[in-house]
């Protein structure tokens, strides 16, 4: 137990345990966000509520932006490392 | 002299660890894209290649860490680093042949400490490295990966469950593209680079390059990132469809959600200084998004047979490394036993490669659709 207390840094396990959390399912949450707004967007256009279709269409273009950022951001960790 | 053609056999035989890393390790990157038909197995395979290549020409900084991190780096010769090579490719073409994703890392690590151990004895291991960069890791990542997968795909489910199917699956199909892009620039980044440790520090202990000025030349870049990538493109169509199909059948978006959040998971860690293994990660993200939806959807022996092979990388491969380094120094320090031992495991391969292609294929993409 001493042993692993000595190697195991406890503060950067917690680390990786939130931004884990943070990216994965940040991630995931945006991209789903993105199909929701591109999927909706299609259908309200299609019944000609362009109004609303435009409102999904920002949804959809936001989370792919954040999608963006996070793929970007990911290869910016690789370099880095 | 003699030292110089132990040097080549062991550049030769890093070179084809690396091989065998791209060609085991495809499936992280791969397989939840070919089993939701996102890509055609070919073209993923040839994707995944190409990204393979170029990341490992993005950094250089995890090649030195590999061997000084779990045995003590003066204590290393050319000979124990052939042996703990040996022991990971042994590794890799035993779980390849019963199809079970294993980390390639950690069996290179595990031959290295077994040959390590087998020349120097217990004084070689660096315990501390071992226990904090190997094994906790590795009980983490899966656990991690498999609880951000799960949680993963219940969000996705909550936010596009009600839309058309058919909208929704050509979206995941595009986002696993990106995704398995991400993974396997990551992957070149990190394996590639362990293959290049390697050949650097034989290369130093050989005397080739100065301890103090080291640093890893352009050839060994090229030459394990063509390695890599080679390896990946040839495809383990075998844990490939482990990986696919044989844990839990995937729809689009647990496919997504396996390889987005299992891509989060390595970046997220690599960035905060805790690197965890590909194949722990993906294959905890995918039984992760599979028991979100169904507990039972989960075929539980496969994965424990996983669990089982990836319990025992490590002991195998260090045995399989210190037994290799026992053999080379019955014929002395000299060129002859790492030729033996080469020709006696390629020997074998061919062997295992003859009995796999006898119940069907091996190497070769399936039918798509």
């Amino acid at each position: 137990m001493a042993l692993l207390a000595e190697v195991v840094n406890g503060h950067d396990l917690l680390s990786v345990v939130w931004a884990s959390l943070l990216a994965g399912l940040g991630l995931t949450g945006a991209y789903a966000f993105a199909i929701l707004g591109g999927a909706r967007a299609v259908d309200l256009s299609r019944s000609g509520r362009s109004a609303e279709a435009v409102i999904f269409g920002v949804l959809c273009a936001l989370a792919l932006a954040v999608v963006a950022a996070a793929v970007v951001y990911g290869i910016v960790i690789m370099v880095n490392k | 002299m003699h030292s110089d053609v132990i040097v080549v056999i062991v550049v030769a035989t890093a070179l084809m660890f690396d091989f065998t890393n791209g060609f085991h390790d495809t499936a992280n990157v791969v397989a939840t894209s070919i089993s939701t038909r996102a890509m055609p197995p070919r073209v993923a395979v040839g994707y995944a290649s190409v990204l393979n290549f170029v990341g490992a020409f993005i950094s250089l900084q995890v090649a030195a860490t590999v061997a000084n991190d779990v045995v003590q780096p003066d204590l290393i010769t050319p000979l124990i680093v052939f042996g703990g090579l040996i022991g990971a490719i042994a590794w890799n073409l035993i779980t390849w042949y019963f199809g079970l994703p294993s980390s390639s890392s950690h069996a290179l690590i595990g031959g290295l400490i077994g040959s390590a151990f087998a020349a120097n004895g217990a004084d070689a291991i660096l315990g501390e490295g071992v226990v904090g960069k190997v094994m906790i890791p590795a009980i983490v990542a899966p656990i991690l990966a498999f609880v951000v997968g799960g949680l993963g795909i219940l969000i996705v489910y909550r936010i596009v469950g009600h839309q058309r199917p058919g909208l929704v699956n050509a979206g995941f199909r595009a986002g696993q593209v990106l995704s398995g892009g991400l993974l396997a620039l990551a992957h070149g980044t990190n394996d590639a680079q362990k293959t290049m440790g390697v050949i650097t520090l034989a290369l130093v202990a050989n005397g080739t390059i100065s301890q103090e000025h080291f640093h890893v030349p352009s050839w060994v870049v090229i030459s394990a990132a063509s390695a890599i990538a080679l390896g990946t493109y040839v495809g383990g169509w075998r844990i490939i469809k482990t990986m696919g199909s044989r844990i839990h059948k995937m729809d689009t978006a647990q496919g997504f959600a396996a390889q987005g959040s299992g891509a989060a998971v390595i970046l997220a860690s690599s960035h905060v200084g805790f690197p965890l293994s590909t194949t722990h990660t993906i294959t905890g993200a995918v039984i992760g998004s599979g028991a979100a939806k169904r507990l039972s959807a989960v075929r539980w022996g496969v994965a424990g047979n996983i669990v089982v092979a990836w319990v025992l990388t490590l002991p195998a491969a260090a045995s399989i490394g210190a037994l290799t380094y026992g053999v080379t120094r019955i014929f002395g320090t000299g060129a002859l036993g790492p030729v033996v031992v080469s020709v006696a495991i390629l020997g074998g391969s061919a062997v295992m490669f003859a009995r796999r292609a006898a119940r069907g294929p091996t190497v070769t993409a399936p039918e798509a659709g």
